[in-house]
């Protein structure tokens, strides 16, 4: 036994076998009173705290257990983590690990070019890997699942039926463990699972859809219609409506797309154009001052563009070959669907906590903005965005935290591959110390004390970068 | 004859502020004791202070001559009734009641028998499988009083507990509890703002003002010998008048116009203090001075039908409410004579102390 | 009244055809906006629950139907018989004169292949490919789930009882000091003024700031050193004090009135009697969120079991128990796919059961 778990027996004893002979001494209990008993002596600590030093020494009391659990596990800890980093050795009793100074730092940043892991001796370059890995997810997972938190918070916020039932729906993910999300996934994502089947069925079906004769006469004809309609409601007689300003750009970006107009000089990224033009088109509108020239201007391009398409070309497909979505390497995909599980599971427990925000708001402020004629995007501008940013900012904050913490989703879905291209800090930590037959418990208490400081360095940024907004 | 509590230069402060400034008061045996005052006038933390809930910074608390100042609460055989009542939300009226005497381990017969007597006093007998909630003001009000009666206190302490209950219900509450008072012959001691409360229940009324005691006494004494104008302008409703003066040799001059020998010694600037009630009118108005001492406009009027308020002005724009007891016709604008008997006149000395009548 | 203005019959139609109700002035019409929030939801229903429920309805198809990624949503499976001892698929043949009979094939595929009847296996007779069909059932494959938890089949490593039994134990027991430790201190700083209470709650707020996985390696050797490391306490007890429970208590305590407590203590209650009797009973919404919240952290934990419970496989929880299952019989789909749901099953109860109480709770009692 190691005298820790000495001092604890010790000290169970002593609450257990001394608190009942206290209380049995200065209090007098029935039979019936045992459960009474029991409470007492749970809280004897307490008691004996109260009956010593009065009530101004209970709150210590009621403090001890949960700060010492503190104390011991997360502070003691910390502190520990700068002594573990300077000492070497595979050596598990703490003061039997020999001192090496900042030789476990000088590892982690033996490199030519720090921004390029390669250069870095081995354990650089597993560290830095894992850093800009994890770099790149935060950057890319957090403003993702922010944004698609807030979009489904808006519209859950909205007075729809059946509010309790997509709210919860959107929170069930939260409630399942990473390794059943990482099972559910790798079966849906295998090479022969079922998203690849069904992107092969229905690349088929569309195939075959556009080789029916009149297809492209009917495609033109029927989103001809389609753009009258949209143009039409986007330029009704009051101020042009958000929602259907949104369908034109969506639908302009389409178009684009498929125009692909970019070919004519020979170059890729019509998509990536299309939903460019789409969104200036939004910001045009949401502006207000020039909506109607741009929607009038956003609809003559549509129509050109439209009659240009060869939509029995656009929807013939080649063969539909299965990708292995977690395996394949240099295709980004693994990199992609790891954010995606991510969001997938993440994402409904921030959505509550901005639906909490959102519901704040009182009702009677979009009543007064509706009696000053506010258009909705504007007050959502003026009214909600202000108004949620507390909780946007928390948010944002903890989900930072969390991301760059991302280990579980990782280690179960991908293992880090293909190659290193999903290996994260984390796990980097957790093998060098745990997961190794050479345990190196000095380099990964640096790793983590690293880690910690780019943590610590983007929690503050980011709050320091709201503080600024919101003086504004 | 021991007192059932003495305060001896009892000071409160919380951090740099002063609450209490040196307290002095002895309660006896059976008293009804209201203290009254302003919100912030201390008189909810000498209470508390009284019930052990908070230790004084300085001075001594004896209760029936034993000192208990470090005293827990509990151990001081006091039981207080909160102004938010304080009913566990989430016990029954019973276990409400019962709470306190299990925590002193009272066998369980003497519980129930002390609860029945005092549900049946209180008539909430019905009531005690219920919680809380499912209880209107008034009965919550009884069940914080029963919760307190069970404890057989030395003293009762009650904090403005009628503040939460409206009109009707606080006018029949007041009765009851100067009944409960008769019938148990406890000493109680009332807190409160309303100093309707305090002058329709006490036997001896302390008017506590920024942590001093500012007069204590009778209620009717308090009314017609109060000892400096803030007790005058306290007790009393509507309030007494106040009109800016000179006193030198006997007479006094106010700034209103009125000229008069008064009874009092003393010289330089005074108030002059007469209660609504006690100013004749006259409704003939200018040109008629005779009826009345001054003139002044009526700026509002209430007809209650009983009485009738008026609210006026001089000339040089003093205000003055009258109370009279008969229905009179008004209108606003109109001029009415004012008379002012000298023997309600209550003169009041720049120390806004009041001055003692010479006759 | 005179008629309303028309705008042009291009609106005034699509007004008719759109309204729900009441007159043309009056009338509430379901605009684009709901059909993109409804077509928003649905979208997104579609992406959490299809995942989900394609693994609950692959994880009851026989082995064979897992194996070859039959992607039907029915559990249809080819039906097998023993054949020499060796289970076989059983095969549809159509003749060419029509009639079908069952076959089993008695050599490898090939154009034309050897195939026998069920009622005669010795004999063999050809037959073309394109006559065979496989023959067909709907069943569900009890099996998948049965051997791994009664430990038949050659599954005699994942232990279910044992996973399950050390993921209640953690769960309960952490849930259980949680609850009781973080309302004491929630209680202290909600109720009582005392010399320190700023930093103890700027203590807990560092916490909040302090990511778990920084700690690992030091966490590591303060439990190793209590002794605890490699049991269940080990597991237990570091994550028990959490921040997040203690503030949502503690504004949650903050509500309760503090007349309560000094009408209990007019009433001679002991401080932990007051702690016990008032502030317990008062608090329980908020501490009914924490343990729900306790809960799906405990039964889902993951990356510090793996570290403390790895080298022992009778201390997994169900969790690592599941892990290591996947990975040693990475091709067995079938078993991993049930277990997988069995794993799933116990928190949707509790989601199912107590949705509306999760969602309200977490979204006005926690983190605000």
């Amino acid at each position: 036994m190691t005298p820790a778990g000495i001092l604890m027996t010790a000290l169970g004893l002593l609450w257990g076998l001394g608190g009942t002979v206290w209380l049995l001494r200065h209090r007098s209990y029935t039979a019936a009173q045992v459960p009474r008993f029991l409470m007492d002596l749970l809280g004897f600590p307490v008691e004996l705290a109260q009956s010593v030093f009065g009530r101004g020494g209970v709150p210590y009391a009621l403090l001890l257990p949960n700060m010492l659990i503190f104390g011991l596990f997360t502070f003691a800890p910390m502190i520990l983590n700068v002594y573990v980093s300077m000492t070497g050795g595979p050596s598990i009793a703490l003061f039997d690990r020999p001192y090496v100074g900042w030789d476990k730092y000088a590892g982690l940043f033996d490199c030519e070019n720090l921004l390029v892991p390669k250069t870095c001796s081995n354990a650089g370059y597993n560290f830095w890997t894992g850093m800009y890995n994890t770099l790149w997810f935060v950057a890319i997972q957090v403003p993702v699942m922010v944004g698609a938190a807030l979009l489904t918070a808006l519209v859950v916020n909205r007075n729809i039926r059946g509010r309790g039932f997509w709210r919860a729906m959107f929170f069930y993910p939260v409630m399942l463990s990473p390794v059943v999300i990482a099972n559910i996934w790798n079966w849906v994502l295998h090479r022969k699972g079922a998203l690849n089947a069904a992107l092969g069925d229905t690349t088929e079906a569309m195939t075959a859809l556009a080789g029916l004769a009149g297809f492209d006469i009917a495609a033109t004809v029927i989103l001809a219609v389609v753009l009258m309609v949209v143009t039409l409601r986007s330029l009704g007689p009051d101020a042009p409506p958000l929602a259907w300003s949104f369908v034109f750009a969506a639908l302009l970006a389409a178009l684009v797309t498929w125009a692909n107009p970019l070919s004519l000089i020979g170059r890729d990224g019509s998509g990536w154009l299309g939903v460019g033009l789409g969104l200036l088109l939004l910001w045009i509108v949401a502006q207000g001052h020039a909506a109607r020239p741009a929607l009038y201007a956003a609809a003559a391009v549509s129509a050109i563009l439209l009659l240009s398409i060869q939509f029995d070309a656009v929807f013939a497909f080649d063969r539909y070959r299965p990708v292995n979505w977690l395996v394949t390497p240099k295709t980004g995909w693994a990199f992609f669907w790891l954010v995606f599980v991510f969001c997938w599971s993440h994402m409904g427990f921030y959505m509550l906590i901005l639906l909490a925000g959102l519901q704040a708001i009182p009702a009677d402020l979009y009543e007064a903005a509706k009696m000053d004629a506010t258009s909705p995007f504007r007050a959502f501008r003026r009214i909600t965005l202000p108004l949620v940013m507390p909780t946007l900012t928390v948010v944002v904050v903890l989900s930072l935290i969390r991301s760059f913490q991302i280990f579980d989703e990782v280690y179960l879905l991908t293992g880090g591959g293909p190659g290193r291209e999903t290996f994260m800090v984390v796990q980097n930590i957790y093998e060098v110390a745990f997961a190794s037959d050479k345990p190196d418990y000095g380099q990964a208490a640096a790793g983590s004390i690293l880690m910690a400081v780019v943590i610590a360095v983007f929690t503050f940024l980011q709050l320091w970068l709201t503080r600024r907004q919101s003086d504004l | 004859m021991t007192h059932a509590l003495d305060l001896r230069q009892i000071r409160k402060s919380f951090g740099p502020v002063d609450v209490i400034h040196g307290i002095d008061l002895a309660i006896g045996e059976g008293e009804f004791v209201v203290f009254v005052g302003p919100s912030g006038c201390g008189k909810s933390t000498l209470l508390r202070l009284i019930a052990g809930l908070d230790d004084p910074t300085s001075g001594d608390i004896l209760l029936q001559g034993r000192r208990v100042n470090g005293v827990p609460a509990s151990e001081r055989g006091l039981s207080m009734v909160f102004q938010s009542y304080a009913l566990y939300p989430h016990m029954s009226v019973r276990q409400n009641l019962s709470f306190g005497l299990e925590n002193l381990r009272m066998p369980k017969a003497e519980i129930a028998q002390r609860i029945e007597a005092a549900a049946k006093m209180l008539q909430i007998d019905h009531l005690l499988a219920r919680r809380p909630g499912q209880l209107s003001g008034g009965q919550r009000q009884r069940v914080a009083i029963g919760r307190a009666i069970v404890r057989e206190p030395v003293i009762f302490l009650f904090d403005e507990p009628l503040s939460n209950l409206d009109a009707e219900l606080r006018l029949q509450m007041r009765v009851e509890i100067s009944d409960l008072h008769a019938k148990l012959g406890n000493t109680m001691i009332y807190v409160t703002h309303d100093q309707i409360e305090a002058m329709t229940m006490a036997d001896r009324i302390v008017v506590l003002r920024g942590g001093r005691i500012e007069q204590i006494g009778a209620p009717l004494d308090l009314y017609n010998h109060p000892a400096n104008k803030f007790v005058a302008g306290f007790i009393g409703a509507p309030q007494m008048n106040f009109l800016r003066g000179q006193l030198a040799d006997g007479v006094l001059r106010t700034d209103c116009g009125l000229v008069r020998d008064v009874p009092f010694a003393g010289a330089g600037k005074v108030t002059l203090g007469i209660r609504p009630e006690a100013v004749g009118v006259s409704l003939h108005g200018h040109g008629d001075v005779g009826h009345g001492d001054e003139v002044i406009r009526v700026e509002n009027y209430e007809q209650l039908g009983a009485v009738t308020y008026i609210y006026g002005a001089f000339a040089n724009g003093e205000k003055l409410t009258v109370q009279h007891a008969h229905q009179i016709p008004l209108r606003r604008g109109q001029e009415v004579g004012v008379r002012f008997p000298t023997e309600a006149f209550h003169l009041f000395g720049e120390d806004d102390k009041a001055l003692e009548r010479t006759r | 009244m005179p008629p309303p203005p028309r705008r042009g019959a291009g609106m005034s139609l699509a007004t008719y055809l759109s309204r729900t109700r009441g007159n043309r002035e009056t009338a509430e019409r379901i605009g684009l906006q709901d059909v993109l929030a409804y077509g928003y939801l649905v979208l997104g229903v579609l992406v959490i629950l299809v995942p989900v429920l394609w693994t609950l309805f692959s994880s009851i198809k026989s082995e064979r139907a897992v194996d070859s990624f039959d992607t039907r949503v029915l559990p249809i499976a080819q039906v097998e018989t023993m054949v020499d001892g060796r289970s076989k698929p059983v095969w549809s043949w159509t003749a060419e004169d029509g009639t079908q009979r069952l076959v089993t094939k008695a050599g490898p595929t090939r154009k034309i292949t050897d195939v026998a009847t069920l009622e005669a296996p010795d004999q063999v007779f050809q037959v073309p490919k394109e006559a065979l069909a496989p023959h067909e059932e709907l069943r569900i494959a009890t099996e998948n789930y049965l051997d791994p938890i009664l430990k038949r089949n050659g599954q005699e490593t994942f232990n279910f009882l044992t996973y399950l039994g050390n993921s209640v134990f953690v769960t309960v027991a952490a849930t259980l000091i949680t609850l009781l430790i973080n309302a004491m201190a929630a209680f202290a700083l909600s109720k009582y003024r005392f010399r320190g209470r700023l930093t103890f709650t700027l203590l807990i707020v560092a916490t909040l700031l302090i990511p778990a996985s920084i700690i690992l390696v030091s966490l590591f050797f303060v439990v190793w050193s209590f002794g605890i490391f490699g049991s269940l306490w080990g597991v237990i007890i570091p994550a028990a004090a959490t921040p997040t429970g203690v503030f949502l208590l503690r504004q949650y305590m903050l509500t309760i009135p503090d007349e309560l407590l000094e009408a209990a203590r007019m009433d001679a209650a002991s401080e932990w009697r007051i702690f016990w009797r008032i502030i317990i009973p008062l608090s329980l919404p908020a501490l009914s969120v924490l343990a729900i919240l306790s809960v799906i952290w405990r039964w889902n934990d993951f990356l510090w079991p793996l570290i403390v419970l790895i080298s022992d496989p009778g201390k997994h929880t169900l969790q690592l128990g599941l892990t290591q299952f996947a990975g040693e019989f990475n091709s067995d789909f079938h078993y991993i796919l049930a277990m997988t749901v069995v794993t799933l099953i116990p928190i949707t109860l509790v989601f199912v059961w107590l949705q509306r109480f999760i969602t309200t709770g977490i979204a006005t009692t926690g983190l605000k």
